[in-house]
């Protein structure tokens, strides 16, 4: 009797619609939240360290020190972008609790979904906000390094007297290969892809976890084994490789973790590679669903978390 | 505890389906030079390679600059060995990048190789020894570098021009140079194939580099060099006089400086 009058009263209750405005306040408010944790103090570090690598190693010639301020810089864009995923998505539900702003939130006619879109689409923009930034600081530099650069060589090749026209030509093209282009620009798309994929993962461990350093640390060992996600593959469809338990073993850890090596796309930046545009396509492809579907199973696991 | 059934459904369902995409598109990343292509060095090394690439996550770029950094510090310190092992996990780290293939061959077949040959501490014949090391090091890296980057134009003149001046290997120093030009080198290359194949003391390359240099010098791209030359090429290959080029040889000023004790 009990059961009959609960499932009327629920059938009675009007159905809460998804609604983009409600995810959108939510993200916001999740910025504001990171915001005032300071995170972003990261930014003022990454622009001392490009400078650092725009000016710093004139010893080497001048074309590594493009590569060399390239690289640097990237690898700070990455390690910034999956740290504060990892971290902020992990502190954020704990935190809420804390507060108790997730009951307050809940509460309401909010249903979870919202909540969790909102969460994880604050993250995202703050990590997209924070590359933006980054992205421009670097190009800026890039730019003033690359006509520094290319003076410097044709004045060293003009004292050697080697500047043939068609030296100098190969000059500016190296030169400009190395320079400020779009790839420099897809390689920071590639690596937001990746850090937003590392984040849903975070967002999906600390539904289940226990405590906030346990997802840090398994969201890390996902991302270290998403890495090296090629080499699972390789042992499950090679079967002379290894023993049939280790294909078992191998199926589940590549069927748990992403493929993170296919948004590693900055080295080949990084050494003058052009991005074509299928590959844009392709990487964008994978990292939404990656997103779609991991995005899903958090809800499963969510929605009828006791809290 | 039926959502979270659900949630480890999808999560394996979805994980194996998604097993064959990912294939695909690595293999598709790697035809367009976005990914690594994995080597085909074996199996062991295969995975030592790709091991490496997952401990280092996206940031074997950085590791790299920060070795090279480091090897150029050992550089500084004429530390050989140490410059040469840490450009060997350079060019691991990071095979697609020409330039660390050519600095790394450059340490040892210039820098290197010099150090040991006048070094007054030791016996000129372990001098001798010793250069020869370490331009056949040179050497070497550059051929590995070409095992990754077969394509370069770079790699190949740089080959070339350690074939030519410090081996004094004018066959293989012309196969290289003609090799730049064939994948896009600077025009000298083709000209210097020609110049190295006519100092080689080899009938076949002779004739390969005659080819080369009369059809510059009749295309009027002709330079004091290549008519010096082609002349000792007419001669060495006894071209009949009424098709040999009416140009006289250029006088040199003086003979060519040797690099190295002579093998």
């Amino acid at each position: 009797m009990s059961n009959a009058t609960n499932s009327s009263i629920a059938e009675k209750q009007p159905r809460v619609r998804f609604s983009p405005q409600r995810v959108w306040t939510l993200a916001m408010a999740t910025v504001t939240q990171l915001v005032r944790m300071k995170i972003l103090a990261f930014l003022v570090v990454f622009c001392l360290l490009a400078v650092g690598a725009g000016f710093a190693f004139s010893v080497i010639n001048p074309e590594q020190q493009l590569n060399l301020l390239k690289s640097v810089t990237l690898g700070a864009l990455q390690i910034f972008s999956i740290v504060i995923g990892v971290v902020s998505t992990a502190l954020l539900l704990p935190k809420d609790m804390e507060d108790r702003t997730l009951y307050t939130i809940l509460s309401k006619p909010v249903p979870r979904f919202d909540y969790l879109l909102g969460k994880l689409l604050g993250v995202l923009l703050l990590i997209g906000g924070g590359l933006i930034v980054m992205d421009a600081v670097l190009s800026l530099i890039l730019w003033l390094r690359e006509s520094m650069v290319f003076e410097d060589v044709v004045t060293r090749m003009r004292l050697e007297k080697m500047d043939t026209p068609e030296a100098v030509a190969q000059v500016r093209e190296i030169v400009a290969r190395q320079g400020l282009t779009w790839n420099l620009h897809w390689a920071v798309w590639a690596i937001f892809l990746k850090a937003a994929v590392v984040t849903t993962v975070s967002l999906l461990l600390s539904c289940i976890a226990s405590s906030t350093l346990f997802t840090i640390i398994m969201t890390f060992c996902i991302t270290i084994i998403g890495h090296g996600h090629a080499l699972i593959r390789e042992f499950f469809f090679q079967p002379h490789l290894s023993s049939a338990a280790s294909r078992v073993a191998a199926l589940l850890l590549a069927a748990i973790c992403p493929d993170l090596a296919q948004f590693d796309i900055v080295d080949s930046v990084v050494n003058g590679e052009i991005v074509p545009w299928a590959a844009v396509y392709d990487i964008t492809g994978i990292a939404a669903l990656y997103v779609t579907v991991y995005l899903f199973v958090t809800h499963l696991l969510f929605v009828e978390k006791e809290l | 505890m039926k959502r979270e059934l659900q949630a480890i459904a999808v999560l394996l369902v979805f994980g194996v389906a998604k097993l064959p995409l990912e294939q695909h598109l690595t293999q598709d990343l790697r035809k367009q030079k976005m990914l690594e292509e994995p080597l085909q060095l074996g199996v062991g090394e295969n995975m030592g390679q790709m091991g490496l690439a997952a401990s280092l996550g996206g940031l074997r770029g950085l590791a790299a600059s920060m070795f090279q950094l480091r090897a150029h510090l050992e550089f500084t310190h004429v530390n050989w060995a140490k410059v040469d092992s840490l450009y060997k996990l350079v060019t691991r780290l990071q095979p697609r990048n020409v330039r660390y293939w050519e600095e790394a061959s450059w340490h040892m077949a210039y820098n290197a190789a010099s150090h040991y040959l006048y070094h007054q501490e030791l016996k000129p014949a372990l001098r001798g020894q010793l250069y020869h090391d370490h331009v056949k090091r040179g050497i070497a890296i550059l051929e590995e570098g070409l095992k990754f980057l077969p394509d370069n134009p770079r790699l190949w003149q740089k080959l070339a021009e350690i074939q030519w001046h410090r081996s004094k290997d004018f066959k293989q120093a012309g196969d290289a140079y003609w090799n730049s030009f064939q994948h896009g080198g600077l025009n000298f290359t083709e000209r210097f194939a020609g110049f190295a194949y006519a100092q080689s003391n080899d009938p076949e390359s002779w004739r390969k580099g005659y080819a080369i240099l009369k059809r510059l010098y009749d295309a009027n791209k002709s330079t004091p060099g290549l008519v010096e030359f082609l002349k000792l090429l007419e001669q060495n290959l006894h071209v009949p006089t009424e098709q040999r080029i009416p140009d006289t040889a250029p006088v040199r000023k003086g003979p060519e400086p040797q690099a190295g004790p002579q093998r």
